[in-house]
């Protein structure tokens, strides 16, 4: 687990530095926090950006999502503790933040396609009821609000809860250090596929028995 | 270009004109092939190991990219831009997918290369519904033969001898990749029932085959292939074709009509260029449209002269007509059985590497549907998606290590079960001019209708009654509100991606638009060399055999050539 609490420590951006500065000529001036790394700030100035990447982008090395980003600071923070509560760190494996989830669930509630867009409210709705009890709040006041969450009988709450979560995980699941987590071992090259191992046979041959196959 | 003399035009780089321009150059034919869509380059744009999170949203979907952010297609999906196609008032749904690029629908199929079977070039023969083609399934299989040694397809094991599943002879096939642990496990039950499964034939270089990179084991072939070792019509047809020196590409040419002479021949075509909005003509001895057969239907349409004041070759009426596609759906299940086993890479060749071809032929009667389906099955520990979450039940709230145990344990419990079947070619289903919308560059487009027939809906009812029962006998839990009404689990019309039959061939002009190469009946110098020539919707997925076909009506095409009778 962490050692500090996201709350006191402030969230900071995992985007890298190339697209920290192209995403800054977008948004206006953010604060330089580090090799690679921008600390969230208001943005300011420049038109909002709202078109989607295209019929035709590049996909071999894809360009970041060109659409502006709509959470503010105190959003950020919020999806940071929830997404931490959901998946902190574990062992080996690094908490949600670490790995940007934040990040990418601003992108995700910013794009202008539909699906996106109907999660928008949701998701920023949800962020900002929730702020009120987990930013500058005492640790015991954030662990019961972040605790009560999942068991909420209010309709707008658990679809916020759902709709999060389910982001959260997949975009934890779709990285390197998700790969890991969960036991995904492909995406490499082979010279031939060997299918699966003795091992891996034995327990599908008692499974299968079990089921009277 | 303006100064070049072609003996050919063919419009189109896919599966149809990517073949036929493969075979034409070899025979020495000179030819100009116009694609709509931009150049494309597979070995350059491929976006082999990249990673969903390095892709916008995580690759999912959207209206820009609707199979995902990889997915190789460009411009295009169910909507092209600027270039609409309509469906008729009080028609069942119809969708249409398009793309823009060289090589067209190649560069993303499905890999699935089966061939059809000697009952489905006979289907009214056997039971006396739709049409029976011109050609039997001995007159293709030399060609088949051909077709797979040139692909590259796997699959090879001992002759099964199923009825209408053909084994392709010793030397066609490359060795089939093993099944995989899902695979194993999915095959127990329908052993159980009675059912056969076999190795796919995938249009994947498996193992080692002269000029041909094999198969990396890894990434999506929907992505394309950066090595060619999956079967794209840019990666295995035209760079042979292009190295003859008698082939010129003009890409962003968006044909719309045959061009005829005094005397009645096709003397080119016109087309716009989509980028400059300019119209050019150009011309050659004779024209080939392989431009799917949606887009080849609409060119016959939109080629209006005093000789055919409803558009070329369709003096009877049927262009357009006899549209077809496949019946499609799908169910999942969630296994117990599968849940923790130990790491093991499953991306395997991209194709499933074992299926089910339709079982019922000879209970027919009894099941209540005329036509049989093959089952597509998907499972496996691959590459995780945004819809990680969808392992879990819809009501799990777990977090922290608990939620970690649990996604752990059940990645790669899921199995898909999605039916393939044949449909009935019916009088509801065809397509015509919009009498009223144009695109961008004031083409007519396309008006679609649609109606599944009870065949097909009856067919469909009863693959969820077998996926279900499937899942049932593996101790799985099916996912949630299965759909058990055929008529509302079917799937759109043109959904599967396999529209076929718009000029269909058959014996003479009053029963179809082309011979059985595909040469027109009304225009002699005019070929047809896509899958609007089918006759019929066999269970097995079209683009083998549109390649197969395209291969021989070239050869006619090439031998009428060297004869002079162009």
């Amino acid at each position: 687990m962490s050692s500090t609490p996201p709350q006191d420590e402030p969230y900071v951006s995992k985007i890298d530095r190339r697209s920290a500065i192209a995403w800054m000529g977008v948004v206006g001036a953010a604060l330089a926090g580090g090799a690679g790394v921008i600390v969230y700030g208001e943005r300011m100035g420049g038109e909002r950006v709202t078109r989607g990447y295209g019929t035709d982008p590049k996909l071999v090395k894809p360009e970041k999502a060109p659409w502006s980003r709509i959470m503010v600071p105190a959003q950020l923070q919020t999806a940071a503790i929830l997404a931490d509560f959901i998946l902190p760190a574990s062992g080996a494996a690094p908490s949600a933040s670490s790995l940007g989830i934040p990040d990418f669930i601003d992108e995700w509630v910013s794009a202008p396609y539909p699906s996106q867009v109907k999660d928008r409210p949701v998701i920023m709705n949800g962020l900002n009821a929730l702020s009120v009890h987990v930013l500058k709040t005492s640790a015991a006041d954030r662990a019961k609000a972040l605790a009560a969450l999942p068991a909420s009988a209010d309709p707008a709450t658990k679809a916020f809860w759902k709709k999060f979560r389910h982001l959260t995980i997949g975009a934890y699941y779709t990285t390197p250090e998700g790969f890991k987590d969960v036991g995904y071992i492909g995406n490499v090259a082979r010279t031939a596929d060997p299918g699966p191992s003795a091992e891996v046979k034995a327990v599908l041959e008692r499974e299968l028995q079990k089921l009277g196959l | 270009m303006a100064t070049e003399t072609y003996d050919v035009i063919i419009v189109g780089s896919g599966a149809g004109g990517g073949m036929s321009a493969y075979h034409l150059t070899k025979a020495g034919l000179k030819v100009l092939m116009l694609e709509a869509g931009r150049n494309y380059d597979p070995r350059v744009e491929t976006p082999m190991f990249n990673t969903n999170a390095e892709a916008p949203l995580r690759g999912v979907g959207t209206p820009d990219k609707p199979f995902g952010f990889y997915d190789a297609t460009v411009d295009g999906g169910w909507e092209v831009p600027n270039e609409p196609y309509t469906v008729a008032e009080g028609s069942e749904p119809f969708i249409w997918w398009r793309p823009r690029m060289l090589g067209g629908r190649t560069n993303h199929w499905g890999r699935i290369a089966l061939r059809f079977g000697p009952l489905d070039f006979k289907p009214r023969s056997r039971d006396g519904l739709g049409y029976d083609w011109p050609i039997t399934y001995d007159d293709l299989a030399p060609w088949y033969d051909k077709t797979e040694k040139l692909v590259g397809v796997s699959g090879a094991y001992p002759p099964q001898n199923l009825l209408n599943t053909p084994d392709s002879p010793p030397g066609c096939l490359m060795e089939a990749a093993p099944p995989r642990a899902f695979e194993i496990f999915y095959a127990r039950a329908f052993k159980a029932m009675g059912i056969p499964v076999i190795p796919m034939h995938g249009a994947v270089v498996s193992g080692q085959m002269e000029g041909r990179n094999t198969c990396l084991f890894a990434t999506p072939c929907g992505r394309g292939c950066a090595i060619g070792a999956n079967f794209q019509s840019t990666t295995v047809l035209l760079p042979p074709a292009m190295a003859t020196g008698n082939l010129t590409i003009r890409t962003n040419a968006l044909v719309y009509q045959v061009d005829l002479d005094k005397a009645g021949k096709a003397r080119g075509v016109s087309f716009v260029d989509r980028k400059t909005g300019e119209h050019h003509s150009v011309t050659a001895k004779s024209v080939v449209l392989a431009a799917g057969s949606g887009e080849t239907a609409r060119i016959l349409l939109n080629s209006k002269s005093p000789k055919f004041p409803d558009g070329l070759c369709n003096t009877h009426g049927m262009v357009g007509r006899y549209l077809m596609d496949s019946v499609g759906l799908g169910v999942s299940g969630q296994f117990p059985a599968l849940e923790g086993l130990p790491p093991t890479n499953d991306d395997g060749q991209g194709t499933q590497h074992t299926y089910v071809p339709w079982w019922g032929y000879e209970k027919q009667k009894e099941l209540g549907f005329p036509r049989g389906y093959h089952i597509e099955i998907g499972g496996g520990r691959h590459m995780p998606s945004m819809g990680m979450a969808g392992l879990l039940p819809d009501d799990e709230t777990s977090v922290g290590d608990d939620l970690r145990a649990k996604l752990r344990n059940r990645f790669g419990s899921t199995i898909g079960f999605d039916g393939r079947g044949e449909m009935i070619p019916n009088d509801d289903c065809y397509c015509e001019l919009d009498p009223t919308t144009k695109d961008k560059w004031g083409i007519p487009v396309l008006r679609f209708h649609w109606k599944w027939g009870e065949s097909e809906t009856n067919q469909a009812a009863h693959m969820v009654k077998t996926f279900l029962e499937v899942i049932d006998r593996l101790g799985g839990k099916p996912e949630p509100h299965v759909e058990t009404d055929g008529r509302k689990a079917i799937s759109k019309g043109g959904e599967m991606i396999h529209e076929i039959g718009t000029a269909r061939m058959g014996h003479n002009d009053t029963d179809s638009v082309v011979n059985q190469y595909g040469q027109s009946w009304a225009v002699p110098n005019l070929f047809v060399m896509d899958g609007a020539v089918m006759v019929s919707s066999p269970d097995k997925n079209p683009t083998l055999s549109i390649i197969a076909l395209a291969w021989r009506s070239a050869d006619n095409l090439a031998t009428l050539a060297k004869q002079g009778a162009l």
